[in-house]
């Protein structure tokens, strides 16, 4: 067993507390270069992800890697979350994750 | 008047996630019970966080401890990694971003072998398995594993974390205030135990003077609840209860159907026994 180097769950408001570490967050995409793709985050701000995002990618992605700055993930997981995803929930987990209940996540 | 004592949780249990009462009293480690009850083995949505800060804490104790509750059984969600293919068994660690834990799952039957088959490395599954502990490391033995096909699974597994986490915290302090007292879980007999319990009016005769008899009646039910009279399966006489209380017979008489339809006594040999329902 092993929790030294969890994925934190952020937004785009949390991402700057990480910089560094490793995180996950879900975005919805709104372009993909191939090279780095512009996404919203949960909570409706602008994420850019690079790294190297697999060739089909759906409405929207979870991306885990190291957070790079404010608004920027340098990730090296990509996982399809399909089309509908339900990003006001995952947003208000993001928010417990580092709040009152964050000794269950970090 | 039952209404705004109705206590959800208590109601549903929680559905097999939450521990019952009894389990709480032994979620105290120093009157841990070495014999397991069925309550005890409840199945717990966690992080694999807290499965190891529980290790920490508690790791001179065979059982694992989670906010008080003796854990065996848990369910986890998270990304399948470093997953290897034995003879007997297929093992592989789960990491659900907290951290990770290393599970096996033994093959018995070809139905095992496909569901396997069809778990890959990266891929996001759901868990069900039993904690325990092999050659000094926590492991999981997985006896169910599916893929996540809805993602929004994922957070609501962690929420549910979350949720049961203060459940079972709250349901700890508040046990500590609580003390010795006697597990009441019938909301109408609590009520009646309260130093002055107040029936409604529209459920006592009305011709009666209302102080009077709600007192004799918990007098009475007061006497039922004395632990000589608790005791002796037949209950008490009558009689005795007046002896007792230094009262007519006739008041005990009146208050006696009163406490019966409260289904708090009831009529043990014949018509002259009674004997309190809660427990000696």
């Amino acid at each position: 067993m092993d929790t030294s180097n969890p994925a934190v769950f952020v937004n785009a408001e949390l991402l700057g507390r990480y910089v560094g570490r490793k995180v996950r967050a879900v975005i919805q995409v709104i372009r993909n270069d191939g090279s780095a793709v512009i996404g919203k985050s949960t909570d409706e701000k602008q994420i850019i992800v690079k790294g190297l995002p697999p060739s089909q990618l759906t409405t929207f992605v979870e991306v885990i890697g190291i957070a790079e700055g404010q608004n920027s993930i340098s990730a090296d997981k990509w996982t399809n979350f399909g089309d509908n995803f339900d990003t006001f929930t995952y947003n208000k987990l993001c928010q417990l994750a580092n709040g009152e209940y964050q000794h269950l996540f970090l | 008047m039952f209404g705004s004592q109705f206590d959800g949780a208590a109601a549903f249990s929680g559905g097999g996630f939450m521990p019952s009462q009894s389990t709480a009293q032994f979620a105290d480690p120093s009157s841990a019970s070495p014999a397991k009850s069925r309550d005890t083995q409840s199945l717990l949505p966690v992080t694999v966080k807290q499965i190891n800060n529980a290790l920490v804490s508690h790791d001179e104790k065979i059982n694992v401890l989670i906010d008080g509750v003796d854990v065996t059984n848990v369910t986890l969600l998270g990304m399948v990694c470093n997953k290897a293919e034995r003879v007997t068994d297929v093992t592989f660690s789960l990491d659900d971003g907290t951290g990770r834990i290393d599970c096996n799952r033994w093959i018995n039957e070809p139905l095992d072998t496909n569901e396997m088959e069809g778990i890959l490395d990266g891929m996001y599954v759901r868990v069900h398995g039993h904690l325990k502990s092999f050659q000094g490391k926590r492991q999981l033995n997985v006896f169910s594993i599916r893929p996540v096909t809805d993602y929004n699974e994922i957070a609501s597994h962690f929420i549910e974390c979350v949720y049961v986490h203060v459940y079972n915290t709250r349901l700890q302090k508040s046990q500590v205030g609580a003390s010795v007292q006697p597990q009441v879980t019938n909301p109408i007999m609590s009520n009646s135990m309260k130093p002055h319990p107040a029936p409604p009016p529209n459920q006592l005769p009305v011709q009666r003077s209302l102080d009077g008899f709600s007192q004799n009646i918990q007098l009475v039910l007061d006497c039922f609840l004395r632990p000589e009279n608790l005791r002796p399966e037949r209950g008490v006489h009558i009689n005795d209860i007046a002896q007792q209380l230094s009262l007519p017979v006739d008041k005990i008489r009146e208050a006696i159907p009163y406490l019966e339809e409260e289904g708090l006594i009831y009529s043990t040999v014949n018509d002259f026994h009674y004997k309190s329902t809660t427990n000696a």
